[in-house]
């Protein structure tokens, strides 16, 4: 059970609970030739730390980044040594050969029997490219920025190239804390029904998302205070699973209780140990 | 049918030969003499000989088919060409080939060295790309270890396959965000593609 990079808290926490899980884990084993739901209910009764489930939203970059001062010196580079050593097409073809044709038509010896008419002689080549340069900007893209302030959390429409997590503020036991959306489980349900749960509480417009798998992406357990810790409840553990926003309607959520916040931004927000979890399985790339 | 009857009537007609008043009598020329054997078309025509010939013949020739069709199948069929292999003819022409500019010692060494970092950039940015995966891999597994250890049902719900999951679809990031309630014009276009069949 040792990984090779356990974390300082962790065995700590295997010492002072290593007793109540194996009785946890005998309860379970004694029991299994029950049926499933009742097999359930007995595993929640007998561990004593409570269950939930959160997700973790995640609304993906809706428009690409800007490139480090490297990348845009390499594409430069790039496009120049391609440039270099292409062979020309035969829109420049038809350049060089309307830059002679000028060039002879200047001189004075100039006997235009001997040129042989073509359609050239109407449209020149360069007024093609006129035309061409003319023709995109009769449409009008939407600004990549799109207009929103970077410092308006509430907005899912801020910061388009990067991805961006929902926080929740919420009241865990007398404090007001920022968490992924959570909510306790209940017996015979599963987690990832847990966590969908989760999503559909949320008040607002109806997110549509589409949950990665059945698989959570993290867990974080913590301890209830002394006070608070009875019997059976040592603490909670909050299983997070992972879900990509596919689509849902841009209505304003309250500021003070709603957050979209990039990965760089998350320590403004959670607390250290809950940050240092969630961290490891949301991927900036 | 014919015949035989014409047989046995030239059989009479025959035995009767010197006492008959059919002198000479050629009411039609198919009856060319009276004492010689009564032939008629039917009898001449012959169409009752090709008995063991014919079917001989039709079975060789059927034969012989079958030989030279199965001559054309051992062929090999004709590969499709990889249109994406050949170079067309335009690429040889040697009025296209562009002036190589003259680079200068700056600009090369400028060159180089932009290469090399590059190669450093990438292999940096590779590395924590995998760092990255292994992290979040890891905490999976740690979560599922846990989930395990709080109860055997939910773990096999955990790791059971999502079916609705695949085939996975998504439209990736463009340069400028999409335009709400845009109607793209329609557009007609030519598809000119050459299609192979075998």
């Amino acid at each position: 059970m040792a990984a090779p990079f356990s974390r300082l808290c962790r065995p700590l926490w295997r010492i002072t609970t290593t007793s109540t899980l194996n009785k946890g884990v005998r309860n379970v084993s004694s029991s299994r030739q029950q049926w499933s739901a009742q097999n359930v209910k007995t595993a929640g009764a007998a561990s004593p730390w409570a269950l939930n489930g959160a997700v973790c939203l995640q609304r993906l970059p809706v428009v690409s980044e800007d490139g480090s001062p490297i990348e845009e010196e390499f594409m430069e580079l790039m496009h120049l040594m391609e440039f270099e050593r292409s062979l020309l097409s035969d829109h420049e073809l038809r350049l060089l050969e309307d830059a002679a044709r000028m060039s002879r038509k200047q001189e004075g010896d100039y006997d235009s029997d001997e040129e042989d008419y073509r359609d050239n002689e109407i449209v020149t080549a360069q007024d093609l490219e006129d035309i061409w340069e003319q023709k995109p900007k009769q449409f009008q893209p939407a600004p990549r920025s799109q207009g929103v302030d970077e410092k308006d959390m509430s907005s899912s429409e801020r910061c388009l190239a990067d991805s961006l997590i929902l926080l929740v503020k919420k009241d865990v036991g007398s404090q007001k804390l920022w968490l992924l959306p959570q909510i306790q489980w209940q017996t015979g349900e599963t987690l990832r029904q847990t966590a969908e749960r989760a999503l559909a509480s949320l008040p607002g417009a109806d997110k549509k998302a589409t949950f990665l798998g059945n698989a959570p992406c993290g867990y974080y357990k913590y301890k209830y205070p002394k006070v608070i810790q009875k019997e059976g409840s040592v603490g909670a553990k909050v299983f997070f699973f992972k879900a990509v926003l596919s689509s849902h309607k841009h209505l304003p959520l309250e500021k003070n209780s709603f957050a979209w916040v990039k990965k760089e931004e998350l320590q403004d927000f959670l607390k250290p140990e809950y940050l240092k979890q969630v961290r490891r399985f949301i991927m900036a790339l | 049918m014919a015949g035989i009857v014409c047989r046995t009537a030239s059989q009479i007609i025959s035995s009767q030969a010197s006492c008959s008043s059919v002198l000479a009598v050629r009411h039609s020329h198919w009856f060319t003499s009276v004492l010689s054997l009564k032939t008629s078309i039917p009898l001449r025509a012959e169409p009752k000989k090709k008995k063991k010939v014919d079917p001989r013949r039709e079975i060789m020739m059927k034969e012989r088919l079958k030989k030279k069709l199965k001559r054309l199948e051992k062929v090999p069929p004709e590969l499709i060409p990889i249109e994406d292999f050949i170079t067309p003819a335009k690429c040889f022409d040697e009025t296209r080939i562009r002036d190589a500019p003259k680079l200068s010692f700056e600009e090369s060494e400028r060159r180089a060295l932009l290469l090399k970092e590059w190669s450093r950039y990438k292999y940096s940015q590779h590395q924590t790309e995998m760092d990255t995966i292994e992290e979040a891999l890891e905490a999976q597994r740690q979560a599922l270890d846990e989930l395990k250890l709080e109860s055997e049902e939910l773990y096999k719900a955990a790791v059971s396959s999502d079916m609705d999951l695949f085939p996975f679809q998504r439209e990736g990031p463009s340069y400028t965000p999409p335009i709400t309630n845009y109607e793209a014009p329609e557009g007609k276009y030519n598809n000119i593609t050459r299609v192979y069949t075998q």
